[in-house]
């Protein structure tokens, strides 16, 4: 097995499993974290995709910075959303979103 | 170009300043500048009519490594859409603060038009996945304004639609992997019918449908919709769901090979007719009035994927213009039900259906205003509704072996009939009716029945719309 | 511009105009709306009597405006459709000051006034129709128009009655959509023709041309209220009386009727009919509803769903005459529409007369009315004879051409059903007039006009009167080429091009 389908494997798997935490957890940073899994999934994906061509493509690497950066804001507003959803009446409590 | 440049800068630059300046009447600068943005879009439409679709390869730099935009009749006519309905909300929530929840609403939604005009004119499939972030975050905050209610759907909102983001991405990596490129008219070319493509397809679809509110991935949405403030429901309902729907039916009508969209468009076609059904029949249920309307929102959705499935699954050219003036009927008729919800429910004080007995008395501007755009998303004669279903029949009656697919449009129609009316007729209701709690507010109401007017009267400039329409890019 | 291009939007437009105007009305503008009321029909009527001159003349009216691909909106006047406009002008002439008497202190009477106007504007635009999509469009405006006349009381029992009328009608509409989608794919979006344009379609597509006649029957059946698709009419009756005269006599059920004539001579013709023997069926069940109308009739107390019921069994005239496809038969179906109207109309004018001045709602209070309102109970006797079809009155012509024209086609036991239908019609008819007349005053509890110098209010008389009155000319005129027959005869003439 070449090292590029091995890391597409595993960044699959990545992707599979933040979205299983994203749709079946309930507490809020849990499935903001499930999301991060996902995306670092793609990521990897993306890089192992990069890794085949030498040296490494160009467009792949951008994309991946990009795909970070929408990442990091999406976190940022998620994380937010989550610390107001708590409210007052939890200060240390679990949030559990509606599914 | 330029027009639709313009086009697309005048919301960006509105929202930028906005934040930045936040000036005292935030209202009349964002009714200006979608005015404005509308006429330029208006331009671009003349343009792309006269001219060949047009091309701007952003930087120099030449595909594939460009982003590139591209100018077609239909991107164009979307384009006016979307600066039409963010003008017409901007009106209605400029005269009822209580619409925005916020003052923060005017940046956002000139962000949301800004993000979505990139939308149309993106051509290539990153461009297409960022364009969509931006706006399913502007979305989500527009949710968020409501206040404490609304933090739990819009989270929900939120996390489900990245997950539909990052399935999309995961299916673009896929597409690179296998053909290097990521242009849409390149790969329209270089794609086949293989296990990496199929692959690729279907995680770019769930992705989508689950973005769009497609069912069965549309659970999110009711109590996203309807937790909003009015005139966000309005902009999610009309304009938000419409961008992954437009990349949909991008990526299956160009990219895909046409065996593959067969056998996709069948199940499309079937997921539409279940739609219909089961959110007109959840419609009929809803307890509250803008659950109702967003289920309606659901249903109606149907119909573009019945279109779109059926345009896939015949190849059947004329369902393209069905598809596109669903969508564009079905913007104006939601945005002038929302409003008229919102009335509604400001003036009689509750969230309940069964509180609208009396109100054709009332408050009879709203309630025929609530009539008149159920009756494009029933599709009575002669407005946009009913020229998009007309449209739709036409390829179907042609062939006996195509006539189940009628009887699935006729129950779509009976329900969205039956929700329609379980709403008019209790404004009818004398008995005991429910007496407005604050005075109406007649200006706010006709300025929700004017896009209502105007899908009323949509079937009347068919000639000029299905001559714009006919141009879609191929 | 051309007058001829333009007179028939202008029909359709002067009842149109004053009624969203009328809705923009205060509820104590009265004079203002009666005036607009007044001049709206007026204006109508000048126009109509404008366009039955110019089509003597030999002048073809068509208005056309772009609308769906292949099929334009377009409103033109031949015999057909003026003769239709003609009756639903005249008609809504004595409904309006009908209505003026009859809604005098009520509430709600700017949107009763607006809908109203709305109703008859739907009326006059599918008579003018020119083909089928202008059709669909009018009928589907018809359907919205008169729900909140249904529903203008707002009680429990009104809003029951509009929903039930929802489900009928809208479901009929959407059939018709389904019907003339159908056709449009066939054969494009022709004009209507005398004779029909589908005959070059028969042989190669018959099951969709059977499959959209079907669809459009049932659609167009479900306000023409034939069996079994007439449940909402008995419950359409808690509307006030001059929504149930404009409903039954002159807007709903006569556009389901005038529908089903256009779809069999216009668009299919009789020459088709005849090749996929699609006329048997409808013939059937028109005889079936003549019936079944009149035997339920005879089981009902209440006035005016007794009226309802009658309403049942007397539109299926027009449809049986229809479906028999003959010359002589469709001349009596087509006159029979005109005739029905005006007797039909009368015998609601009367009801609603009894209801407002005495509290008439069952039969057996009747007794004894025709001692105190004579006037009415006059016009309620013509009416009633009429129908029945007792000589010289207006009735008697239809059903004899009808008869005339089953002998001709061979169809020799639509006479029994003729006959059986006049003696139900006589059944429960004349218990109606032997009681007002002969049977001793029932104890009526309410008397609103007993120290008058007129039986009741003058609005509410004088269309009573005066439609019996048309009753009976257009009985004694029928020899005449000035007649609803007359006119009638020249339409058929057309249509089977003798």
């Amino acid at each position: 097995m070449s090292s590029s389908l091995f890391w597409m494997i595993i960044g699959a798997t990545l992707w599979l499993l933040g979205l299983h935490g994203l749709l079946t957890l309930r507490q809020a940073l849990r499935r903001i974290i499930a999301f991060n899994l996902m995306g670092s999934g793609v990521f990897l994906v993306m890089i192992a995709l990069a890794a085949r061509s030498q040296p490494s493509d160009p467009l792949l690497i951008a994309l991946v910075v990009t795909g970070l950066v929408v990442a990091v804001s999406a976190t940022a507003l998620a994380l937010r959303l989550a610390g107001v959803a708590q409210g007052p009446e939890h200060p240390t409590g679990q949030q559990e979103p509606r599914q | 170009m330029n027009a639709a440049l313009l086009s697309l800068s005048l919301p960006l630059l509105a929202a930028l300043l906005l934040v930045l300046l936040r000036p005292a009447r935030s209202g009349l600068c964002v009714i200006l500048m979608s005015a404005a943005s509308l006429t330029a879009a208006a331009f671009a439409l003349q343009q792309a009519i006269s001219l060949a679709p047009q091309l701007l390869q952003i930087g120099g730099w030449e595909t594939p490594l460009a982003i590139r935009f591209q100018l077609t009749p239909l991107t164009a006519l979307l384009m006016v859409f979307t600066a039409g309905l963010h003008l017409l909300v901007a009106l209605y929530a400029a005269r009822s603060p209580h619409a925005t929840g916020n003052e923060d609403y005017w940046p956002l939604s000139c962000l949301l038009h800004a993000s979505l005009v990139a939308l149309w004119l993106s051509a290539d499939l990153f461009n297409l996945y960022v364009t969509l972030e931006l706006l399913s975050l502007c979305a989500v905050a527009l949710v968020a304004l409501a206040g404490r209610k609304a933090y739990r759907p819009a989270f929900n909102y939120l996390m489900l639609s990245l997950a539909g983001s990052l399935a999309y991405l995961f299916g673009v990596a896929l597409f690179y992997g296998r053909y290097g490129v990521l242009d849409v008219l390149v790969l329209a070319e270089l794609t086949e019918a293989d296990n990496t493509t199929r692959l690729a397809l279907l995680l770019m679809s769930v992705g989508l449908m689950l973005k769009a509110a497609l069912w069965p991935l549309h659970l999110w949405l009711p109590p996203a919709h309807s937790g909003a403030p009015t005139a966000v429901s309005a902009l999610l309902s009309a304009l938000v769901v419409k961008g992954p729907i437009y990349i949909l039916w991008l990526i299956w009508s160009q990219i895909a090979p046409p065996e593959l969209g067969r056998q996709a468009g069948f199940l499309f076609a079937g997921a539409g007719i279940l739609a219909l059904i089961s959110g007109g029949w959840s419609a009929l249920r809803a307890p509250r009035l803008k659950m109702l309307v967003a289920y309606s929102t659901v249903a109606q959705l149907g119909y573009a994927l019945l279109a779109l499935g059926l345009l896939l699954h015949w190849q059947e050219p004329r369902m393209e213009a069905a598809l596109w003036l669903f969508i564009l009927a079905h913007g104006l008729a939601k945005v002038s039900m929302f409003l008229a919800a919102g009335e509604l429910q400001r003036v009689l004080g509750t969230r309940r259906v069964r509180a609208l007995k009396g109100a054709s008395q009332n408050m009879p501007v709203a309630m025929a205003t609530f009539a008149v755009a159920g009756g494009s998303l029933i599709g009575l004669p002669p407005s946009g509704g009913f020229l998009a279903k007309w449209l739709l029949l036409q390829p179907l009656f042609e062939q006996p072996q195509h006539w189940p697919w009628a009887f699935g449009v006729l129950l779509g129609t009976l329900m969205s009939a039956a929700y329609v009316f379980r709403v008019v007729a209790l404004g009818f209701d004398r008995a005991r009716p429910n007496p407005p709690s604050v005075k109406p507010d007649p200006v706010a109401q006709w300025l929700a029945m004017l896009p209502a007017l105007l899908v009323l009267s949509l079937a009347l400039i068919s000639e000029p719309l299905l001559l714009w329409l006919g141009g879609v890019a191929r | 511009m051309n007058w001829t291009h333009w007179l028939p939007l202008a029909i359709v437009l002067s009842s149109l105009v004053p009624g969203l105007l009328i809705f923009t009305l205060h509820e104590d503008q009265h004079r203002l709306r009666v005036t607009l009321n007044l001049c709206g029909v007026v204006i109508k009527l000048l126009l109509v009597v404008a366009m039955i001159y110019g089509v003597s003349k030999g002048l073809e009216f068509r208005f056309s405006l772009p609308f769906l691909p292949g099929a334009p909106l377009v409103l033109q006047g031949d015999a057909l459709s003026l003769l239709f406009v003609a009756l639903s002008s005249v008609l809504w002439l004595a409904t309006t000051i009908y209505a003026i008497g009859y809604l005098e202190n009520s509430p709600l009477q700017s949107r009763f006034f607006g809908y109203f106007s709305l109703c008859v504007s739907a009326t006059v635009g599918l008579a003018l129709a020119g083909n089928l999509v202008s059709f669909l469009l009018f009928y589907e405006m018809l359907t919205l128009a008169t729900f909140p006349l249904v529903v203008h009381r707002g009680t429990p029992e009104a809003l029951r009655a509009g929903r039930v009328y929802l489900a009928y009608t809208v479901g009929g509409g959407a059939l018709v959509l389904m019907g003339v989608a159908l056709l449009h794919g066939l054969a494009g979006g022709q004009d209507f023709q005398p004779g029909g344009y589908l005959l070059p379609a028969v042989g190669e597509h018959d099951l969709a041309l059977r499959v959209a006649f079907v669809l459009l029957v049932a659609g167009l059946g479900v306000k023409a209220a034939l069996l079994p698709l007439h449940g909402w009419l008995p419950k359409a009756m808690v509307a006030p009386a001059p929504v149930s005269a404009l409903l039954h006599a002159v807007a709903v059920v006569k556009a389901g009727a005038f529908g089903i004539i256009r779809v069999v001579y216009d668009v299919y013709g009789a020459e088709a009919m005849g090749q996929l023997d699609m006329a048997g069926p409808l013939l059937w069940l028109a005889a079936a509803t003549i019936l079944y109308g009149s035997m339920r009739a005879l089981q009902q107390q209440e006035l005016k769903k007794r009226l309802a019921y009658s309403t049942i069994s007397q539109v299926s005239y027009v449809t049986l005459g229809v479906a028999l496809l003959g010359p002589i038969a469709a001349v009596g179906g087509l006159v029979h529409l005109v005739h029905q109207g005006l007797m039909k109309v009368t015998l609601f004018y009367c009801a609603g007369n009894f209801a407002e001045t005495l509290g008439i709602h069952r039969v057996r209070e009747m007794d004894g009315v025709g001692r105190r309102m004579p006037l009415t109970m006059t016009a309620f006797s013509i009416g009633a004879l009429g129908m029945i079809g007792i000589p010289p009155i207006a009735g008697f012509v239809s059903k004899w051409a009808l008869g005339m024209g089953a002998l001709e086609v061979g169809q020799d036991w639509v006479l029994l059903v003729l006959m059986g239908s006049a003696l139900l019609n006589a059944g429960y008819f004349l218990p109606l007039l032997w009681r007002g007349w002969f049977a001793e005053p029932a104890d009526w509890h309410e008397d609103n006009w007993r120290e008058e110098r007129w039986e009741t209010h003058w609005m509410l008389l004088l269309p009573a009167v005066f439609t019996a009155f048309l009753s009976v000319l257009v009985g004694v005129l029928a020899g005449t080429a000035l007649s609803p027959l007359g006119w009638a005869q020249l339409i058929v003439n057309r249509k089977f091009e003798i």
